[in-house]
């Protein structure tokens, strides 16, 4: 049984004496189910084409979602069991605590124990002080978050709060970042119309990041906000350095390498503007040090050419070359792929509550001329939502979003409240 | 003589000036007063402590079939402070805080306190604002326009306006029956002075008391849409400080 199991369990009894519940009911349950359909549609003539039936490019995908959220008491517990099947794979299943936490104290001073949703920062298409959660963005439809193990003390008075957060202590460098141990501190401060933000994360992957981040209103229809955070270290992954041997094109192990890039800065402003009649507009733009350069993606996109010549040489293994293709592909699962980009959103939504919404999204990448766009149209009644939508890559040849193995999605869900 | 007749005009004529202008000082600020103390006497309809939990359910309409039903705990404290807590199984999970002329909002999916603008907090059926806002004497200030009967009722118009740029209305026209203030009617205009909505109050006795337990809006825009605003419950109850924090609302010591 792991540490903050444990401690979670005993200090959750203690919490029952807790003095600043305010749940009326004993016990709160709320239960959601999902289903959500994506079609994915390959892009025929990509450079990866021949790794692609290695990879989940392309493969159309279906879930089915429930999700189960909780209060008893100080603990609070959001559970989600997943059935999904791929085209091409055995149907799978998938149970699990997304969160199991309990909140107690009082007098301004609260803690929390156990495993919760720890998003931050102030932005919707990037964050760069979103250390903790690490959240991946843009996703369609995507599934309920999971939690980060950690035991917090958190300060409040009318206007400022700070929180000294422990996540997954003892773990040190795990394989994804959101599982590393670290020592974080939030604070937050509410300075006349604006909020701000600052953050400060300790770990032995990125030693020492630092952030702050601002969000003001200076009209009723107008919001601005912005973030910038410095890493002491980081690391991105890359392509093979050139020249690169055939031994080295044709090995996947080989096809990237994490390298570790010094300090690294992420930086973001946007804006909201909403008017009466429902029309919204969000505008954002953002750098990000540790995502791959343009002149990445030209150099994946060259090996990716280069491995296609190898394999018509006599004695290259067809399997050699569509294995390091397919290994190739995961620069595209990075939370971003840009370094420079910009997001612009319209959306409506009825001013009068209506059942429909709908919205645009246009996310250009400024470094190399690549775009994905998304439409997408909702529906909310009673306790019954739907959502429909399609995304679409494209850009200049060896843009990132031009170089992705897939041309589009297309998704829908339908989702029932309890 | 004729200079002496002149100058008694003239004298006349300045007093006068100056005493319409006195008694029209005194009259303006006995009428703002009144105001202020018309409108005290009407939030008692509605909010019966200073701090306080009222539980409401919104029912819209479109047309006379029922299109959606929603649930909220509002949390109120003095100093313009309230904490909407939504409670349908489709919103379950959001939080919505407006302090103030500031409002912020926390999403289930996300959590974490998204600053919103009054704008964005207007819009929908009964906007929170609608919900979340339940005094005028603290947010508004105007005149006695006259007087007028509502569905019979002889009612004081007044013409008030929004003393801070958060409100959700910028100007109201609202009548209180002249027999014991209570709020009979409203004409809810927004930022364009465009009609949006008109408000019916109905009272019913709760322990004793005379209180507000349905607004009715009815949509002027779009004509066909009702929605209706049920007080369900008012429990005095006074949350620490720290539940009016932004930061704070990703807590689940607050009910979610």
């Amino acid at each position: 049984m792991k540490w903050w199991f444990l401690g979670f369990a005993v200090l959750a009894f203690h919490a029952g004496k807790a003095q600043a519940q305010e749940t009326p009911d004993p016990v709160d349950l709320a239960y959601k189910t999902r289903l959500v359909g994506e079609s994915h549609s390959v892009r025929g003539d990509s450079v990866f084409a021949r790794g692609l039936p290695l990879t989940s490019f392309g493969r159309d995908r279906a879930r089915l979602e429930g999700e189960a959220r909780g209060k008893a008491g100080p603990i609070s517990l959001l559970v989600t069991e997943a059935v999904s099947d791929q085209e091409g794979s055995q149907p799978a299943s998938r149970s699990l605590i997304n969160e199991a936490y309990a909140d107690f104290g009082g007098g301004g001073i609260h803690s929390t124990v156990g495993k919760k949703v720890l998003s931050g920062d102030v932005g919707y298409g990037f964050r760069p002080l979103d250390v903790i959660q690490r959240e991946a963005r843009l996703q369609v439809l995507p599934p309920a978050l999971e939690g980060v193990n950690h035991i917090s003390i958190e300060r409040f008075s009318s206007s400022a709060a700070w929180a000294v957060i422990l996540a997954n202590p003892g773990s040190g460098h795990r394989g994804d970042p959101k599982d590393d141990g670290s020592l974080a501190l939030r604070y937050y401060q509410r300075a006349g119309g604006t909020d701000l933000h600052g953050v400060a994360r300790f770990s032995d992957r990125f030693k020492l990041e630092t952030g702050a981040a601002a969000s003001a209103v200076p009209h009723e229809s107008l919001e601005l906000h912005g973030s910038f955070l410095y890493m002491r270290r980081s690391e991105r992954l890359a392509p093979l350095a050139e020249p690169a041997s055939r031994s080295q094109l044709l090995s996947p192990d080989l096809a990237l390498e994490n390298k570790s890039i010094g300090s690294a800065r992420k930086a973001l402003a946007g804006l909201t503007w909403t008017h009466e009649t429902g029309w919204s507009i969000l505008g954002e733009t953002w750098w990000d040090g540790t995502a791959p350069s343009a002149e990445d993606w030209q150099r994946l996109s060259r090996q990716a050419r280069q491995r296609n010549a190898l394999a018509a040489l006599p004695g290259v293994p067809a399997t050699a070359v569509a294995g390091s293709l397919a290994a190739s592909t995961r620069m595209f699962q990075q939370p971003s792929v840009s370094r420079h980009a910009a997001l612009a959103r319209i959306a409506w939504s009825d001013p009068q509550g209506g059942r429909w919404s709908g919205g645009v999204d246009l996310l250009r990448s400024l470094d190399d001329g690549g775009y994905s766009l998304t439409a997408a149209v909702g529906w909310q009644a009673d306790k019954l939502r739907l959502d429909a939508g399609v995304r679409r890559f494209g850009g200049k040849p060896d843009s990132a979003y031009r170089l992705m193995p897939e041309r589009g999605i297309a998704f829908a869900g339908a989702s029932l409240a309890f | 003589m004729s200079r002496f007749s002149g100058f008694s005009s003239l004298f006349r004529f300045s007093f006068l000036f100056l005493t319409s202008l006195i008694s029209c000082l005194i009259s303006c600020q006995t009428s703002a007063a009144d105001v202020k103390a018309l409108l005290k006497e009407a939030d008692a309809y509605r909010l019966t402590a200073d701090s306080m939990r009222v539980d409401t359910e919104v029912r819209t309409f479109k047309g006379e079939q029922p299109d959606k039903t929603r649930l909220y705990h509002v949390y109120v404290k003095p100093g313009r402070r309230s904490l909407v807590v939504f409670r349908s199984p489709a919103e379950r999970g959001q939080k919505m805080l407006m302090l103030g002329d500031d409002f912020w909002l926390v999403l289930p999916a996300s959590q974490r306190p998204l600053r919103i603008t009054p704008m964005q907090k207007l819009l929908g059926d009964a906007s929170t604002g609608d919900i979340a806002s339940l005094t005028w004497a603290e947010d508004y200030d105007g005149q006695v326009t006259g007087e007028a009967p509502i569905e019979g009722v002889p009612c004081l118009k007044l013409d008030i306006a929004g003393q801070r740029k958060g409100v959700s209305y910028p100007r109201i026209v609202l009548y209180l029956a002249k027999s014991d203030r209570r709020p009979v009617h409203a004409e809810l205009y927004v930022a364009s002075d465009k009609l949006a909505k008109e408000a019916a109050f109905k009272i019913g006795e709760v322990n004793g008391r005379k209180v507000v337990t349905l607004m009715t809006l009815t949509d002027r825009i779009q004509r066909e849409r009702r929605t209706e605003v049920h007080y369900l419950a008012r429990t005095p109850k006074a949350l620490g400080d720290e539940f009016y924090n932004p930061a704070f609302l990703v807590r689940a010591d607050i009910e979610q």
